[in-house]
Parts: C-alpha cells; sequence; structure tokens
C-alpha cells in the first residue's frame, strides 16, 4: 500500500453549456500524497474532484487512476472514495452501518462487518458508539465517521471535499493534525479540497492553486508562500502586500520596478518568470508583513518604503501597523512580538525595510478578492 | 436534450433511468394527454354502432356541440333550454359552494395555522376522518339527516318552529350542505400549510399598530394565505362542478347536476361522442373559468397543488 | 374583555363547525343500531344488531369490497410507482420544462373525474380497436380500466406527498453510496427508498383511500366489477337501509382506530427518540430500556379503550337479543294505529252524519263528493307519498312483511306520518 495508487489528469477540461469550468488541467499526484486543490469557492476545484470520483464525465482530455483511463467507469467501479463537503452520512443507518455500507454491498455477513467496524471505531477513537444514529453524534464525531465509512472501502484515492468547514475552529485545527495522522498511517493517496489556506499548508505534500478554472501553480505549501507564480497565487495563499509598477531594469534574478509612491522598489523575480519578465512589462511586487521591518529615519533605497501609519493593532504574538500604500491598498507591516515595547506611530510618516530576497516579482495580474 | 438525458441516465443509472421514463411517459401520455386527446377527438365523431366506425360515415362533425346549443334537429325549441340551464345551474352551484366553503373554512384553517398544542393535532385528526369516508357514505349521512323524517326535521318540528317537515332535498339545501360538506378538507389544507408559514409576529405587529381583527385579515392574512385561497378555491370548484355522486343522491328529482346529463348520455343513452362533447365542455369553461378568475386575483398557477 | 368574548366565539365557532363535520357520521353511525327499517335516530326504538347481520349476507356488497379491494391494490402499486417516478423526475428535469411538465402532473387533480373515466374509456376502448381485441379482451376489462383511471389522478396525489419529502432528501446520500460500490439499484433501495419510506406508505394509503372511495372515475370504467362504492350507490339511490348505516358504521370504527393507532405509533417514535438522545452509550450498546408504550401517550390508551369498547360491542351482539323489544314495540305501534283508525272512522263517521245532515238540509242539491272529503285515501297518492317520501314507504314495506296481522284492510295507508301531512 505505502507505494501508493497515483493519480493523473492530462489536459483535462470540463464544460457545462458555454461555460468552462475547468481549462486544460495538467496535474500528477504521486501515489501515498497529501494533495491539496486549493481556490476561491467557485474556481472548478469540486469539479475536478468529481471528475475523479466519476461523477463528471470529463469534455475533454483524461483522468488516470494508477495509470488507467477511467473514462466510462462509474463511481461505483472506481478505486476512489469521497468524503462529501456535507459528510452525506445515511440518517437512517447507525454509525457502524454506516461504515460497513461498502461491505455490505458486497455481500459480507453481519458478523464480518460488526468486526470491522468495531476496529474503525477504535481507530477514530470512537469505540463503542457503533449503535448510535449519526444525528447523535458531534460535528466532529461525524466527520470521523465519514473517514472511517470512506477507509472501510479500502479506497486507492481518498477524495475529501472541505470536509472541515463545518467544523469551529478548534475542532478544525485539531482535525487538520488528525487527517495527517491518519493518511501517513493508511498510506493512500488523499485528495483534498478546500479554500482555508492554512489547511492546505498545513497538510499537503502538495498543492494546487486554482483560480477560475485554471490551475496557477503546482507545488508543495513552502514554494508556493515563498515563490508564487502569479499574482493570485500571491495574494490568495496567506497575506499580503502589492506594489504596481512597470519594470525599469531587470538585473539577472531580480529586477527593479518603477512604482507611483514608493519610487524604485528591487526584488527577486519568482522562479517560474525568470526570463520571462521584461523591461516595460507590468509587474506586481509581493512583501510579506512579516517581511518588513522599520528601518531608521531617512534610510532611502531601492528596498524602503515610506508611508504614512493609518492605524495600528496589538494581535498578541504580532504587532500590526497599517500604512497608506499603493493602488489604495494598506501596506501591513507584522512585528513579531518579542517583549519590545512598541511605539504609537499613528499618523506619522515611517520607513518599512526588506530584504530583497524576501520579495518577489510577478506579471501584474488578477488579485484574489479579499 | 441528449445532453439532459445523458446527465439523467449518469445520474439514476440506465436500468433505474429507463424505468422512472417509462413509468413517467406512461402516466403522462399514456394515461393524462392521449385519453384527453382521445375524447376530444371522439366528441366530433357521430354515433355510430361499431361495425361502422372507422367506416365512410365516421367523419369529423360539429353535431353533439351543437346539439347541446340547440337541442335535437327539428326540435320545437330554438335552443336546447333544458341542457344549457342544467350547465348554467351547475357552474353557478358550484360557485356558491365554492364561496359557502371559503367562507366556513377560512376561521378555521387560521385558528389551526395560528395556534399552538396538541390539541391542533386532535383537530387535524377530527377534519381527516370524515374525508376517508366513502363519499357516497357522507351524502348518505346527510340524506338521513335532511330527509324527510330525518334529525333535523324531527328536531324543529319538536322545537315547534315549523310544523310541517320541511323538504330539503327538493330546495337543493340537501344537495349544497352535501357538496360543501364533501369538500372542506381540500378548501382547509391548502389555506393551513400557507397560514401556517406566515410569521405570527406580523400579526401582533398590525395588532400593536393599532390594526382591528378585520383589518388585520385584510390586509396581512388574506394577501399571504392568497396561493392557499386560490388553489383551495379552484379544487374545490372544479371538484363540486364535476361531482356527481352527491347530486344523485342529494339531488331533488327536478334538479340536475350537468355531470348527471354526461352520465345519462353514456349509459341510458349508450351516445358516447355525445357524451364526450358535453365532458369537454364541462372541463373547457371549468378551466377557462378557473384561469379568468386567477387572472383577476393575480395569482400563479405554480401555486396550486401546494 | 373584548379578548375573552373573541375566545369564546371561536370555541362556539369551533363547535359548530366540527359539528356540521362529524354530526353525520355519528348520528348515521348511531342509526345502525335502530329497529326500524328506515335509518333514522328518532324516535328510538329497540337496539339491534340485525343490521349487521344483514349486511354480511349481502352477496353485491361482499362482491364489491372483493373488487374494491383488488383494485385498491393494483391502484396503490401502479400510483405510488408513476408517483415516485414523477416525483424523481421533477426534482431533476431540464428546468425549461420543468413548468410544463408540473401543471401535466398536476392537472388530473382539477380535471373532473367524470371527465378522467370517459377520457380513460374512450381510449382504451380505440387501443382495443386497433389492436383487433374482442369486448372480453383485458383491455376491457372493468378491473384493468377501473385502476388506469383512478391512477391517472391518485398517482397526482401520490406524487405531491412524495415530492414534499424528496425535497429533503440530500442528493449527496445517493452520491454517497455509489461511491462505495453500490450500483443505482442497491443505491436506490438502500438509501432511497428506505428514507421515502414514510411518504410512500403515507402515499399509499392515500391512494387506497381515494381508490376504494371513488366514485366518479369508476362509475364510467368498472364494467362487470362493481366497487363497494358503486354497489353503495346503486343502493343509496334506489332506497336506503340501515345495513348501508351498518357498513359506514364499520368504515368509520376502523378509520378512527387506525388513525389512533397512527397517532400512537407517532408519539411512541417521538418518545423513543428523546429516550435516545437522553441515553449514554453504555444503554445504548446493551438493550437501552425504552418507555412503555402507554407512558405519556394519550393516543395509545384511546387504541386500547377503543379495542375494548369493540369487543364488548361485539360480545353484547352475539349475546343480545332484541326480540322482546321489537315485539313490544309493534305491538304499541299496532296498537296507536289501531287508535288511529278508530279515530279516524269515528270522524268519518261524523262527516258523514253530518254531511247527510247538511244534505238534507238542502235538499240533494250536491250529488258527487268533494275531493276534500276523501282525505283519508287521497293522501295515499300524493307526489309526496310515492316520490321523495322514503320512509313511509319503507316503513309500510317493512310493516306489512313482518306483520301480517297488522293488514286490517287499509294496509299502511293509515300509517301516522303520511297521516300527518293531512
Amino acid at each position: 500500500m505505502s507505494a501508493g495508487v497515483g493519480v493523473d489528469l492530462e489536459n483535462l477540461w470540463i464544460r457545462f453549456g458555454d461555460f468552462v469550468a475547468v481549462r486544460d488541467a495538467n496535474v500528477n499526484i504521486n501515489g501515498g500524497d497529501f494533495f491539496s486543490f486549493l481556490g476561491p469557492s467557485g474556481c472548478g476545484k469540486t469539479t475536478i474532484l468529481r471528475a475523479v470520483s466519476g461523477f463528471l464525465d470529463p469534455s475533454e482530455g483524461k483522468v488516470l487512476i494508477g495509470g488507467n483511463d477511467m473514462r466510462g467507469i462509474g463511481p461505483n467501479k472506481r478505486p476512489t472514495a469521497l468524503i462529501f463537503q456535507n459528510l452525506a452520512l445515511f440518517p437512517l443507518m447507525k454509525v457502524w452501518e454506516n461504515i460497513t455500507f461498502s461491505m455490505e454491498i458486497k455481500g459480507a455477513s453481519a458478523a464480518e462487518r460488526r468486526k470491522r467496524a468495531d476496529e474503525l471505531l477504535d481507530m477514530i477513537a470512537l469505540p463503542g458508539q457503533g449503535d448510535k444514529l449519526p444525528s447523535e453524534l458531534s460535528g466532529g464525531q461525524r466527520q470521523r465517521v465519514a473517514i472511517a465509512r470512506a477507509l472501510c472501502a479500502e479506497p486507492d484515492v481518498l477524495l475529501l471535499d472541505e470536509p472541515l468547514s463545518a467544523l469551529d475552529l478548534k475542532l478544525r485545527q485539531h482535525m487538520r493534525t488528525e487527517l495527517r495522522e491518519i493518511q501517513q498511517r493508511v498510506g493512500i493517496t488523499f485528495i483534498y479540497i478546500t479554500h482555508d489556506q492554512g489547511e492546505a499548508l498545513t497538510m499537503s505534500d502538495n498543492i494546487a492553486v486554482m483560480r477560475a478554472g485554471v490551475i496557477d501553480q503546482i507545488a508543495d505549501g513552502k514554494t508556493i508562500y515563498n515563490d508564487p507564480n502569479t499574482a493570485f497565487a500571491a495574494s490568495f495563499v496567506g497575506e499580503n502586500n502589492v506594489f504596481r509598477g512597470k519594470i525599469k531594469q531587470v538585473m539577472g534574478n531580480e529586477a527593479m520596478i518603477a512604482t507611483n509612491r514608493s519610487g524604485d522598489l528591487v526584488a527577486r523575480i519568482s522562479t517560474a518568470n525568470q526570463g520571462k519578465l521584461k523591461e516595460g512589462d507590468d509587474a506586481m511586487m509581493f512583501v510579506r508583513p512579516e517581511a518588513f521591518a522599520i528601518a531608521p529615519e531617512g534610510s532611502t533605497g531601492n528596498h524602503f518604503v515610506t508611508a504614512q501609519v493609518k492605524h495600528e493593532e496589538f494581535e498578541g504574538n504580532v504587532f500590526n501597523i497599517f500604512t497608506e500604500g499603493d493602488g489604495g491598498k494598506e501596506i501591513k507591516v507584522s512585528l513579531p512580538n518579542l517583549g519590545q515595547s512598541f511605539e504609537d506611530h499613528t499618523g506619522q510618516m515611517i520607513t518599512l525595510e526588506y530584504e530583497t530576497r524576501n520579495a518577489v516579482l510577478v506579471p501584474a495580474g488578477e488579485l484574489a478578492a479579499e | 436534450m441528449p445532453q439532459f438525458l445523458k446527465e439523467f441516465f449518469n445520474r439514476n443509472g440506465t436500468g433505474m433511468g429507463l424505468l422512472i421514463l417509462g413509468l413517467v411517459l406512461f402516466w403522462t401520455i399514456g394515461l393524462i394527454i392521449l385519453p384527453q386527446l382521445s375524447m376530444l377527438d371522439f366528441s366530433f365523431r357521430p354515433n355510430l354502432p361499431p361495425p361502422e366506425i372507422g367506416g365512410p360515415k365516421d367523419v369529423y362533425t360539429l353535431e353533439n356541440y351543437k346539439y347541446l346549443i340547440y337541442g335535437p334537429e327539428g326540435g320545437s325549441q330554438d335552443y336546447n333550454a333544458v341542457d344549457l340551464r342544467v350547465f348554467f345551474r351547475t357552474l353557478l352551484a358550484a360557485v356558491c359552494v365554492t364561496i359557502f366553503n371559503l367562507i366556513i373554512c377560512y376561521p378555521i384553517a387560521y385558528y389551526l395555522g395560528q395556534s399552538k398544542g396538541n390539541h391542533i393535532r386532535i383537530f387535524a385528526i377530527m377534519l381527516i376522518i370524515p374525508y376517508w369516508i366513502n363519499e357516497i357514505l357522507r351524502a348518505f349521512a346527510l340524506r338521513i339527516i335532511f330527509g324527510e323524517t330525518g334529525v333535523l326535521n324531527t328536531l324543529f318540528m319538536g322545537l315547534g318552529i315549523w310544523d310541517v317537515p320541511f323538504d330539503f332535498i327538493r330546495n337543493d339545501i340537501a344537495l349544497y350542505a352535501g357538496l360543501g360538506y364533501a369538500y372542506i378538507l381540500l378548501m382547509i389544507f391548502p389555506m393551513y400549510n400557507v397560514i401556517e408559514s406566515l410569521d405570527g409576529n406580523q400579526i401582533e405587529a398590525a395588532r400593536d399598530l393599532g390594526a382591528p381583527w378585520w383589518r388585520i385579515h385584510w390586509r396581512v392574512v388574506i394577501p399571504y394565505a392568497k396561493p392557499g385561497i386560490s388553489s383551495g378555491c379552484t379544487m374545490v370548484f372544479m371538484l363540486s362542478a364535476g361531482a356527481l355522486a352527491a347530486p344523485q343522491i342529494l339531488g331533488g328529482p327536478s334538479s340536475l347536476w350537468f355531470t348527471q346529463l354526461i352520465y345519462q348520455q353514456f349509459n341510458d343513452n349508450n351516445d358516447w361522442p355525445q357524451g364526450a362533447a358535453y365532458a369537454i365542455v364541462l372541463l373547457v369553461t371549468c378551466i377557462l373559468f378557473v384561469l379568468a378568475v386567477m387572472r383577476l386575483f393575480k395569482v400563479n398557477m405554480g401555486d396550486i397543488g401546494k | 374583555m373584548n379578548n375573552s368574548f373573541l375566545r369564546i366565539s371561536i370555541w362556539v365557532y369551533l363547535a359548530i363547525f366540527f359539528l356540521y363535520l362529524l354530526g353525520p357520521l355519528v348520528i348515521m353511525s348511531i342509526t345502525a343500531f335502530n329497529s326500524p327499517s328506515f335509518p333514522r335516530m328518532t324516535p328510538w326504538e329497540c337496539l339491534t344488531f340485525q343490521w349487521f347481520s344483514e349486511l354480511f349476507q349481502d352477496q353485491r356488497i361482499l362482491n364489491g369490497i372483493k373488487n374494491s379491494l383488488i383494485i385498491g391494490a393494483g391502484t396503490v402499486v401502479l400510483s405510488v410507482a408513476m408517483g415516485l417516478a414523477g416525483a424523481l423526475m421533477l426534482t431533476q428535469i431540464w428546468p425549461k420544462l420543468r413548468a410544463t411538465y408540473y401543471t401535466v402532473i398536476i392537472a388530473p387533480i382539477l380535471i373532473p373525474g367524470v371527465v378522467l373515466g370517459i377520457s380513460t374509456l374512450v381510449f382504451w376502448d380505440r387501443i382495443n380497436r386497433m389492436l383487433g381485441l374482442g369486448a372480453d379482451s383485458f383491455l376491457s376489462n372493468g378491473i384493468f380500466l377501473t385502476v388506469i383511471g383512478q391512477s391517472t389522478f391518485i398517482a397526482s396525489y401520490c406524487m405531491l406527498v412524495l415530492v414534499a419529502r424528496l425535497q429533503r432528501y440530500d442528493i449527496a446520500l445517493t452520491e454517497a453510496a455509489l461511491d462505495l460500490g453500490a450500483s443505482h439499484a442497491q443505491a436506490f433501495r438502500k438509501i432511497l427508498l428506505p428514507f421515502m419510506r414514510p411518504a410512500i406508505a403515507s402515499a399509499a394509503v392515500l391512494a387506497f383511500l381515494a381508490s376504494f372511495e371513488n366514485y366518479n372515475t369508476t362509475t364510467f370504467t368498472f364494467g362487470e366489477y362493481p366497487t363497494l362504492t358503486i354497489e353503495l350507490a346503486q343502493k343509496v339511490r334506489y332506497g336506503i337501509t340501515p345495513s348501508i348505516s351498518a357498513l359506514a358504521f364499520i368504515i368509520v370504527a376502523l378509520t378512527v382506530f387506525f388513525a389512533l393507532l397512527n397517532e400512537a405509533k407517532l408519539k411512541r417514535q417521538e418518545l423513543v427518540a428523546a429516550a435516545r438522545k437522553k441515553a449514554t452509550v453504555e444503554e445504548l450498546a446493551g438493550k437501552i430500556k425504552l418507555p412503555g408504550f402507554f407512558s405519556g401517550n394519550m393516543a395509545a390508551v384511546l387504541v386500547v379503550v377503543f379495542a375494548v369498547a369493540t369487543i364488548t360491542v361485539v360480545g353484547t351482539a352475539t349475546a343480545y337479543d332484541p326480540g322482546q323489544c321489537i315485539a313490544d314495540v309493534r305491538a304499541q305501534k299496532q296498537l296507536e294505529a289501531e287508535q288511529r283508525i278508530q279515530q279516524l272512522r269515528q270522524e268519518r263517521e261524523e262527516r258523514r252524519k253530518q254531511r247527510e245532515a247538511e244534505e238534507a238540509e238542502r235538499g240533494g242539491t250536491q250529488t258527487a263528493p268533494k275531493p276534500s272529503n276523501n282525505s283519508g285515501f287521497g293522501n295515499v297518492f300524493a307526489p309526496n307519498t310515492l316520490g321523495g317520501d322514503d320512509d313511509a314507504s319503507g316503513d309500510e314495506s317493512s310493516d306489512t312483511e313482518s306483520q301480517p296481522s297488522n293488514n286490517s284492510g287499509f294496509g299502511g295507508v293509515f300509517d301516522p306520518n303520511s297521516l300527518q301531512n293531512d
């Protein structure tokens, strides 16, 4: 099992009438990976999942599971199991009957099913709850039952459609760890759909960032966070400050852009765009809030930004400063709370500093909605 | 369309999909549409003995419809006064029954819809039980009550209110009471369903603003309940205009219902095309009437049956 | 003050309303136990069960019940199946077709039953002819036609009941089952059908009751298989007897019994669900102790009371003999009738004498007796007695049949009722 079964999407197009839900998706998911599709709602990530599980036929292209083309194979014949957004536990069956439904279909005896259910209940830490009805469980318990039910079918690939979205924050964070643990224990491929970048970053081996039917970037979490391909990926994953401008000069892997407010700034060109961004191109520079520091007054150069502070807030682990920024958007600066004293800068002009390697340049493009 | 069918079979599977589609087509086309068209076609044909059907004499004719208006050819009268009178009287009576039912049922529907508690369930059972009893038996029960020596006559004569038995049947009172009785539930339930969903706070608010009770009903409850009211009225009107059992049992000897004429054409005169023509006239008139009234009160067809 | 007045008037209105609704059924039920051969509550004569035994000996009624059951079963199967298919189609039909489709499948509820009956008859008769089948073929069989005709509109009722529940169905449940390896048929049987079961049960009951009581459509299609309703209508149209009341009483009693039973079941389910909510894991794993069937369940208590009452009544019926009472009443009636006859004779005698005296005074100017003088006989031929007044004729016939001693030359002519009109 540990080798796992991979999933490949080749030139996948899915259309509903004139609407293109998925545009030319090419994804290789390695066997045994925890792979996430990350994107805002309506970006087509659930559509991809439904194509993999077999509820939808691709308009063009292929879905391969373990190297086999899945065209024409129904959801009940595919080696996948799907955990639905609303879990879709069968309300009239007891927990143990829910879990072993796939065995019932295959004609297993009640005793066998009971035994398997007890094993799985132990695994999901719900021992002895098999005789309850799903409606008698809490949200987190239902979640785990849904996982057990899917695992009971012994799928090669487990598909999860935003399964944590209905839970409260605490439980969600707890379930992230638990899901990751379960995945590592069973060793099968997990394909996870989410709009929550925190979930994607903490759990996944690899992430595909999706926007309006298009996959912008596929990489591991660190790469996506530090080295985004597009403006969308940069703005959607984590908080980011954007500076718009025209490229003035390309210097190897770095470039200088001319901004309206902050003058000329230098930044690293993101890996995928190196050699592609040319002088005169519209570009966007992204600097994370935590990549800024307050510079001594009067500092000047191509990695300093001077702006007026609009307001400040104390968040506990960080101290946030919001200043006027380029294009009407505020610049957010997060200073780690290391016990130092914070002055009140509200209304003052301050100079911010960043290291060039922490600023990323991508071609100008659509930003993620707030 | 093929796309829709493809999705349909994808979703239901080929076997289940064919079963569902087959049943739906059998019902809609085989049981609803074709029989009505067949009846329409039949109503334009002469009444022929079976061997001549499809023969040279089997041509389309308006004779059956002319009969309703002008009576038998060479008849003594210019118009078929008897049948036409029965027809219009039926429609008028159905309207009266509908209004009567609306008036008596509205308070009940309002009360049931707006009050809470266990007794509402008991009331609901009490409402439904008579509806589960045979239509014939309900008419029969009323005949016992309205008969010459029935409960009512005995009671009123005992009280000395009148001293000669009042003939409820000959005066059609029994018939109207019976028709009203038969369709009470169909009037109450649609209204109840709508009124139940009316937020009680709206009524409270109106009351707070000092509206008298009749104004609350006129301005708040009735506009809200309009879909239910129209649904109930449509059903009661159509069913009482199309009633057969109650008029046969409770109708006086001189008062015929239009459905009884249809029945006679079919069973006594054995003139199927004529009966079909009468049935078409009844159906079309009722539908047109209902649509006209619905347009008058600005109600949508989609609200019916909810 | 105003409020309490409103409250009282609401209750008075409710009382009158339910009197109108239930009163006729109660009165009809009571007439089943009264001995006069015309169903009547007053005057109360004797408690009798003879109408029940008469009912059970009526071959036509029994045959009608048999046909009704066969047709009812057929209609339930066909209309629930079509209703479910129709409801499933409604939830997934192409949006542009939905309004048209809905109108078509809801229309049979509004089409008069008479029209449905005729169209069914006409259409299948035509199909029959097109296929070149004879008049005794399957397609012109009364049972087939009635099932088809009734299902046309009963399926619409079923569809409405089923679609209401189907709208609460989460399609993801079916997809989950498919995803776990079930075939479409298995997903339907194991997931959708159990979810729909309560609605299917309601729809089946509704369909059966609607089929059982249908008259308007059936009256055109029944052919050689009259249902109970058809037989009842024939009987009621051509003279009514308390054995119909007896049948009505049985139906009312069954209805009330099943309504209460259903209510008790619902209440019990609520109680069980509440108990499960409170139960701990250990209790669930072992057999948890459920509340007794009767605790907190009014309807269950009523069911039992009802059952006991039924047993008592049936017990009494087998032991009870109303013969003495009926004989007493008969004697009483006879006495009254004779008194009336005597009285009448006296009156006529007096009038005759008076007339003779008058004639004698006027000197024989009037030869023919005036019609008004003939009141005693004239009334017999009055339209009322022959036409609408089933009562008098009913009473007469039974009296003459069972009581030859009453045949005092005048028969029922001097029945007290016919005299009252005088």
